[in-house]
């Protein structure tokens, strides 16, 4: 089944109220959209989910069976480059004239390229400590090397 | 006016600064690096016991403008020198105002109700 076609049985399996719309960078294997959907009979959620390529990022529109789909489209649209087949979508969070797509995990975030990682001291360390150079450093954890390669 | 908020509300962060040992596990682990520490090394003789070094503590600062409520700084602290404290009235008029230094950050103390940590 299409994108389209799994919300739409959602939809008629009384998953009427429609929550929200985001995305997730997978990486290489594209991008993942996500649907939640909201059940009020049953007072049950269904995530609904989609993948597509990075080279091409574009999914169906999902404004024909939610309007209000739109917004999350164009926040979507912003934030993670991904394109709605059938929905222009004009920037929503960003101005015009912004480049890049600030939560794909390759967008340089530049807050940690101009401040100094606080934990690069060692106890006992101050801020003149770091001058002294040494082999070993501690490094952030799970935070890309911006050093110049 | 001031509302009443629960006990374990996340309002603010205090530092109980003869509790720390500038261990630097908090500024490492706060996603947001929002805590700066400062402390140099000094050595301490006793009689009838080697000299030994400890680490005092020169600088502690939490950036309120960075920091996101997260608590993992206080969970992490294996000296128990950080709590959350209830009371929220914390605006500043500017950026550095979000800065809490040690001193501020050891008054917010007085505020943390017992048994919480």
């Amino acid at each position: 089944m299409t994108w389209v076609e799994d919300v739409q049985a959602a939809k008629d399996d009384g998953a009427v109220f429609f929550d929200f719309l985001t995305a997730v960078d997978l990486g290489d294997d594209g991008f993942e959209v996500v649907c939640r959907l909201w059940d009020p009979q049953a007072r049950t959620a269904r995530l609904v989910t989609t993948r597509c390529d990075r080279a091409d990022a574009r999914v169906p529109t999902l404004t024909g069976l939610f309007a209000g789909a739109a917004w999350h489209e164009r926040a979507v649209a912003d934030m993670f480059g991904i394109a709605f087949d059938g929905h222009e979508t004009a920037p929503l969070l960003l101005p015009e004239s912004f480049e890049g797509h600030p939560l794909r995990k390759d967008f340089p975030l530049a807050a940690r390229e101009a401040k100094q990682w606080p934990g690069a001291k060692d106890p006992g360390e101050s801020d003149a400590d770091l001058a002294v150079p040494r082999r070993r450093r501690a490094k952030p954890l799970g935070a890309r090397d911006w050093s110049p390669s | 006016m001031t509302y009443p908020v629960p006990d374990n509300s996340r309002g603010i962060i205090a530092l109980d600064e003869n509790a720390c040992t500038s261990c630097m596990l908090c500024a490492r682990e706060c996603p947001d690096w929002c805590i700066e520490i400062d402390s140099h090394k000094e050595t301490v003789e006793e009689p009838g016991a080697r000299p030994r070094t400890v680490h005092v503590l020169d600088r502690f600062a939490i950036d309120f403008g960075l920091c996101m409520w997260c608590g993992i700084c206080i969970e992490v602290c294996p000296f128990d020198a950080l709590f959350w404290a209830p009371t929220y009235d914390h605006a500043a008029t500017d950026a550095q105002g979000l800065v809490h230094e040690r001193f501020d950050l050891r008054q917010w103390l007085r505020d943390v109700p017992v048994g919480n940590d």
